[in-house]
């Protein structure tokens, strides 16, 4: 057995996924899947459940998609009563990925909006080391900073279209950022392109600006 | 010597562990693949096994498994009441139950509705179902599966065609060899 699967202490919640309420096109996603490299392999983050329909997307890549569901992590929860090295420690310890692994391709969806100010920090830190010069990310951020969230999580149903289910964990509290907050704690990444949705989320590509190359 | 008990809570006093047993004919195309004649081994509902696992044929757990691997050199499913943790390697792997350990399915790993997984799967198809619980990595190569995997059809896929294969003989847990499914047990 590896050590990925020895590390995880905890057997999956019962909480299953609901079923999917809308679907969402997203044209970020098109742009960031057409970027990819589709002859190479690609290693993909996933912050979130596994969900059918992203499996079966990603099965006509040749890939490695990791899955941490980050939203049903005590530590996460907890944030405001930790120390920002408290949270580093805690992302850490949920991104011990096999050495050499370097992610191609990111999707956050909501999570980054969940953090407070000194989680977003840790978040950034830990995950630095598994990413390269060419990676993208994908993700939500706000537009209106009084925004409320939905409890929902994401699927990919195929490159213009993401579906939406209602998350089955109690919601937590959100902390919304402003693009120039988020670019100033998120410093791995730089805003490729960001597109106004209307319901006052802002829909992000992200791109790295570290310098190291993929190993 | 594997430990082979039917309860846990007697395993020191049991002398006369179960045996693995043939399946019954499938009933159903969620018990084995409607139709298919193929052999199919079995460690059935209250059998607990701590040790490792090969089979020669196609392997369906509805029991506990504990040890370092199971493996298969067909298919393999683990039932809704089956528990499995160790790392499986099969052909094809079919998981409706509990697994916690990495699977390696050298056509495809499929987890069910009410599959529940975690670990790490490799296989050029991974399929799961609305509703199963994964959490690990997931490893595919969509260019293997163009590839010709294996000359036998698969028992758990739908779409494999069935085949007779005859007895192997193999060793089992209870020591001598004997004319079975083609199971064998090693105490991990």
């Amino acid at each position: 057995m590896s050590e990925t699967a020895l590390k995880l202490e905890t057997a999956p919640g019962p909480l299953r996924s609901g079923p999917v309420v809308a679907q969402l096109p997203s044209k970020l996603f098109a742009a960031m899947i057409k970027q990819a490299d589709a002859e190479r392999r690609l290693t993909v983050l996933e912050i979130g459940t596994a969900l059918a329909e992203t499996v079966d997307f990603f099965s006509r890549f040749h890939c490695r998609l990791h899955f941490c569901d980050l939203y049903s992590e005590s530590f996460v929860h907890a944030q405001a009563d930790l120390s920002q090295d408290e949270l580093r420690q805690g992302f850490e310890a949920q991104f011990r990925f096999p050495s050499g692994t370097s992610f191609d391709l990111c999707l956050f969806w909501d999570f980054l909006s969940y953090l407070d100010d000194p989680a977003l920090r840790a978040f950034n830190s830990a995950l630095r080391p598994w990413l390269h010069r060419g990676t993208q990310a994908h993700g939500f951020g706000v537009h209106h900073l009084a925004i409320s969230l939905e409890n929902i999580q994401y699927g990919v149903k195929d490159e213009e279209t993401l579906t939406v289910r209602k998350r089955q964990t109690a919601q937590m509290r959100a902390h919304p950022h402003s693009q120039i907050e988020m670019h100033d704690m998120l410093d791995c990444f730089k805003f490729e392109r960001g597109l106004l949705m209307p319901d006052g989320k802002l829909e992000m590509l992200l791109k790295s600006t570290l310098a190291n190359s993929r190993p | 010597m594997a430990m082979f008990d039917k309860h846990k809570a007697s395993k020191e006093s049991s002398p006369a562990a179960p045996e693995p047993r043939e399946a019954p004919p499938p009933q159903s195309a969620s018990a084995a693949p409607a139709g298919s004649p193929d052999k199919v081994a079995m460690i059935g509902r209250g059998i607990s096994i701590s040790g490792d696992v090969t089979a020669d044929s196609n392997l369906r757990i509805e029991g506990v498994i504990e040890g370092r691997s199971v493996q298969s050199s067909h298919d393999v499913e683990i039932a809704e009441s089956g528990r499995v943790v160790a790392g499986i390697t099969a052909k094809v792997v079919m998981i409706s139950g509990e697994v916690t350990g990495d699977i390696s399915g050298s056509e495809k790993v499929m987890i069910a509705r009410s599959g529940r997984v975690q670990g790490n799967v490799v296989a050029p198809r991974v399929q799961l179902e609305d509703g199963a619980l994964f959490r690990g990595s997931i490893d595919m190569n969509p260019a293997a599966e163009a590839k010709p995997a294996a000359s036998k059809p698969s028992a758990l896929d739908p779409g494999g065609k069935s085949k007779a294969e005859s007895p192997q003989v193999s060793e089992t847990a209870m020591g001598g060899p004997r004319k079975d499914s083609g199971l064998s047990l090693k105490s991990g």
